[in-house]
């Protein structure tokens, strides 16, 4: 039969492929010297940039969606190599990152491919039509592929995939296969102190396509990471997943975190009061979610989750990235009612964490918050002027930005809905795989929604504006917390010396403002924004207690900006006005660049497009930092997490 | 013509063989002519579907599903020949560009296979350097002024106060990149246009604003020894060979042909 021998053709030429690969375990002991011969800094000196959610053609989605590169791809792409796109447009990153997570969907891991590499006979003989179906169309046209895979999203939103492609026995063999071979990839591109590949996977839980996704992210190299497998979304709970993570350490002596995100999806689930099964939320519960998730993806190019108009109405600049994403659930089969919004935006979860503390003890939501891409190209690209779409369907083409999506498609959300997508900044002592874990662990952490600004926070109770003619952040580091670190009251109201540093290829900054959240006496929160420093402040004096707006100098004929308003750095020493004893609290920063154009314009200034009214109205944006928070906790309760932030703070041994 | 190297190797030779019996079967229709009205299901393509269906359902087909599966094997089988017989294999696309496909990937995968010599790496190496040298690396100190007109002054004055910003105001032997990050890429540039030395010279523009700037060194990125960096040398090596070869095996097999294109 043509099928087995091709069949065994290419399986032998695959074998001889494998038997020439490296020995992993040599070339993780390797990396391991190399990495203990990486000098660390005294206290972190620079963020590190990286993207923890990338995927690639392992994922079941981007392969249907037409994605034909591999991780290798993705991590010379991150490190800063040209790779030539799906479509054939030849890629390199001005700027290149310096970590990447590949976090490729758990369930069916390389399925999609294989069933496209699959003979037709071979998919013919499974007897299930609906995969044959999809087999064809994938075989068709990339119009029919993205077709299928869209229709595959909706069947695993809905549960009834077919058996063939959930069965996890059945497909034990092959993840193992192409798990080893990546982990062993990961291995060779890993450069302790250059560039830093982790290991990871998405759990695409999704109860009713309500969006309960996390990336999974592993600290350790092969020789741990091969032992286990990523662990199914379908079918199962989130407390399985954190079993899974419990066991992992357990048997490893490694460690592993898990990253919410797209809560702006979850139809409220994400962020509940309750525990997981209604009851009310005990506190065994929200240490251990606070544990195994100690930061949140905060923005990305399905929208940005930090804040919401409806609960935020007094924030004037709550509403980016919201847009069209509010509709509904992630495949929007489900429409979202109001009463959703706040089990899905971050600043209403860590004010009802406050809340739950004081009831339980502990706080579930005690997250710091980074940005990422979600990118389904394999090129992680979280800028506005380099955007390569969320999936290989919608790489830069003319239209795309008026495109319907496969999520919604008929009910609202257009390609222009999508954010460029959003790094994470990590302050760390050095670029490795230890270091940067360690700081997401200790949640000195931030988001950006692409633009790299250098921004410090630092909570205490005796800083002063003077502290910026010496070492302000060995001060900060010494005399107080940096972001992500707890604060215990002293009686007196804390103080924050807060920098923020443009991006030095990129646009001024309009203002930073401080996002204080707290909670009362019978357990209800509330929540300010502080406008802090502002750019040209003598001009731009408050009016009925808003500082007006910066200006804009967008030219929307040629997607230009120029940076003569705003400001190249800001900086502050804030004292909380309305510090009140005894009060849980949490405060973290907000960094405002003016306004510039967004993708989209870019887009159609490029394609010679008229953008409709809606979308052009959306075109200019100012994109944005947002902080891991610092906590206020009353001065008697050393929190769990408080012990572990200590312990790892930097700088003291 | 001189044929490359892998072209001499047997694994080639019977992965060549291998693959073009996969072509002759695809077009020829298998051991049967497409002619033929003859189908038999032998014990061996029964014991191949049951084994299939039971991988992927986890228990052995009932007879009446054995039925079934043999039943939409025979159905594929004639659709199949029928198919040939009509000669549709001829214009179908996905068809044609699928085996298209295996053949690169049975060419791209011997450069997967190939051990690799030393000798081969240094040349590598050797061939491009600049894919494998540091970083250039800049030692320098540098004094930042919102505004190009207080640089200047500042340069003829002797005044080197500079105005705050977090920014270090001594950098010691970073790579590019890290200088990129910190002070942008247009400050990169203007710093690669000073001569080093122990003057304070500038302004060079930033993102930021303007600096006067005291280049101290400024060492341009050596190429490690191979034994160093052997795993990323290879590991290039194996991804600009896996391209070439594609191409390689195309050309002998294209050089086989004689194409005429009318206009």
């Amino acid at each position: 039969m043509m099928q087995r021998i091709l069949a065994s053709t290419t399986a032998l030429a695959l074998a001889l492929s494998l038997a020439a690969c490296d020995d992993p375990g040599a070339q993780g002991a390797t990396r391991a010297e190399q990495e203990a011969a990486v000098e660390l800094s005294e206290f972190p000196e620079r963020p590190y940039w990286g993207d923890t959610h990338l995927h690639t053609d392992n994922s079941v989605d981007a392969f249907g969606f037409g994605n034909r590169l591999g991780p290798e791809a993705a991590l010379q792409f991150a490190r800063g190599d040209e790779v030539e796109s799906t479509t054939g447009v030849k890629a390199k990153l001005a700027r290149p990152l310096d970590f990447l997570v590949i976090a490729d969907h758990s369930d069916g891991l390389g399925a999609t491919r294989r069933l496209y590499d699959a003979p037709r006979i071979g998919v013919v003989a499974m007897g299930d039509d609906t995969l044959l179906r999809w087999y064809d169309m994938m075989h068709e046209s990339p119009e029919q592929s993205q077709r299928a895979i869209g229709e595959m999203i909706t069947a695993a939103a809905n549960d009834n995939l077919p058996p063939a492609m959930t069965n996890a026995e059945d497909n034990e063999e092959n993840t193992r296969e192409i798990w080893a071979a990546h982990l062993a990839t990961l291995d060779k591109y890993y450069e302790p102190g250059v560039f830093t590949a982790f290991a990871g996977f998405e759990y695409t839980l999704m109860p009713d396509g309500n969006n309960l996704h996390r990336v999974v992210m592993f600290r350790d190299g092969y020789e741990r990471t091969s032992t286990v497998l990523p662990y199914p979304g379908l079918s199962t709970e989130v407390t399985g997943l954190w079993d899974y993570m419990d066991n992992y350490e357990r048997a490893t002596g490694g460690k592993v975190l898990a990253i919410p995100h797209n809560s702006n999806l979850s139809n409220g689930l994400m962020f509940e009061l309750t525990g997981p099964n209604g009851g009310p939320m005990s506190a065994d519960y929200a240490r251990r979610r606070a544990e195994r998730e100690p930061v949140v993806e905060a923005t990305q190019i399905k929208g940005d989750s930090e804040s919401h108009p409806f609960l935020s109405p007094n924030d004037e600049f709550a509403s980016f990235g919201d847009l069209g994403w509010d509709l509904g659930n992630l495949p929007l089969t489900a429409r979202k009612d109001e009463s959703m919004f706040a089990g899905e935006y971050l600043r209403e979860a860590l004010k009802n964490g406050l809340s739950i503390e004081q009831r339980t003890g502990a706080n579930p939501y005690a997250f710091g918050m980074i940005g990422s891409t979600d990118s389904h190209t394999t090129l992680a690209t979280g800028d506005e002027d380099n955007f390569f779409g969320k999936h290989t369907g919608n790489e830069p083409m003319e239209g795309r930005a008026l495109q319907s999506q496969n999520l919604g498609t008929r009910e609202g959300r257009f390609g222009w809905h999508y954010l460029a997508g959003g790094y994470a900044a990590v302050w760390a002592r050095a670029n490795t795989r230890a270091e940067i874990f360690d700081a997401m662990l200790r949640r000195e952490v931030y988001a950006t929604t692409g633009p790299r600004m250098v921004v410090r926070l630092f909570g205490g109770f005796g800083f002063t504006e003077e502290d910026w003619d010496g070492d302000w952040v060995r001060k900060g580091y010494s005399e107080g917390v940096p972001m992500g670190g707890n604060l215990a009251d002293e009686g007196e109201a804390p103080v924050f010396m807060i920098s923020a540093l443009k991006d030095p290829d990129g646009a001024n900054l309009d203002r930073v403002q401080i996002v204080k959240g707290w909670t009362n006496e019978d357990g209800t929160t509330g929540e300010k924004v502080y406008d802090v420093v502002w750019s040209d402040m003598d001009e731009r004096a408050r009016v009925g207690g808003k500082v007006p707006a910066v200006g804009d100098t967008v030219n929307r004929d040629d997607a230009t900006y120029t940076n003569t308003i705003g400001a190249a750095e800001l900086r502050s020493v804030w004292t909380d006005p309305d510090y009140r004893e005894g009060q849980r609290a949490f405060y973290y920063v907000r960094v405002l660049e003016i306004p510039t154009p967004r993708w989209t314009l870019f887009d159609a200034v490029l394609y010679g497009l008229e953008l409709p009214e809606d979308a052009m109205a959306d075109a200019v944006a100012q994109e944005r930092a947002y902080s891991s928070p610092i906590w206020l906790n009353p001065a008697a309760e050393p929190a769990q997490t408080v012990r572990r932030n200590m312990r790892n703070r930097p700088g003291r041994g | 013509m001189t044929l490359p190297g892998w072209t001499r190797e047997p694994l080639v030779h019977f992965l060549a063989a291998g693959a073009a019996i996969v072509l002759l079967l695809a077009w020829q229709g298998e051991e049967v002519d497409p002619a033929s009205r003859s189908i038999t299901v032998t014990q061996e393509d029964r014991a191949r579907l049951a084994l299939q269906w039971e991988r992927t359902m986890s228990r052995p087909p009932t007879d009446a599903e054995l039925d079934a599966l043999t039943e939409r094997f025979i159905r594929e089988e004639v659709l199949y020949r029928e198919a040939l017989r009509l000669g549709l294999d001829r214009d179908d696309a996905v068809l044609r560009k699928r085996l298209a496909n295996k053949m690169d990937y049975l060419a791209g995968s011997m450069a997967e296979t190939a051990a690799v010599s030393d000798a081969t790496l240094q040349q590598w190496l050797d061939n491009h350097p600049e894919r494998f040298a540091e970083d250039t690396r800049y030692s320098f100190d540098q004094r930042y002024f919102a505004g190009r007109e207080d640089a200047e002054s500042a340069l003829a004055s002797g005044d080197r106060e500079g105005e705050a910003i977090s920014l270090p105001a001594a950098v010691e032997n970073e790579r590019r990149k890290q200088v990129e990050d910190r002070f942008g890429i247009a400050f990169r540039r203007g710093l690669d246009g000073l001569e080093p030395g122990s003057d304070w010279q500038g302004p060079v523009a930033s993102g930021f604003g303007w600096h006067l700037v005291r280049v101290r060194a400024r060492a341009p990125g050596t190429v490690p020894p191979l034994g160093d960096i052997r795993d990323r040398v290879e590991t290039d090596w194996r991804a600009a060979t896996k391209d070439r070869r594609e191409d390689e095996a195309y050309r002998v097999l294209r050089d086989a042909y004689e194409v005429t294109v009318e206009r």
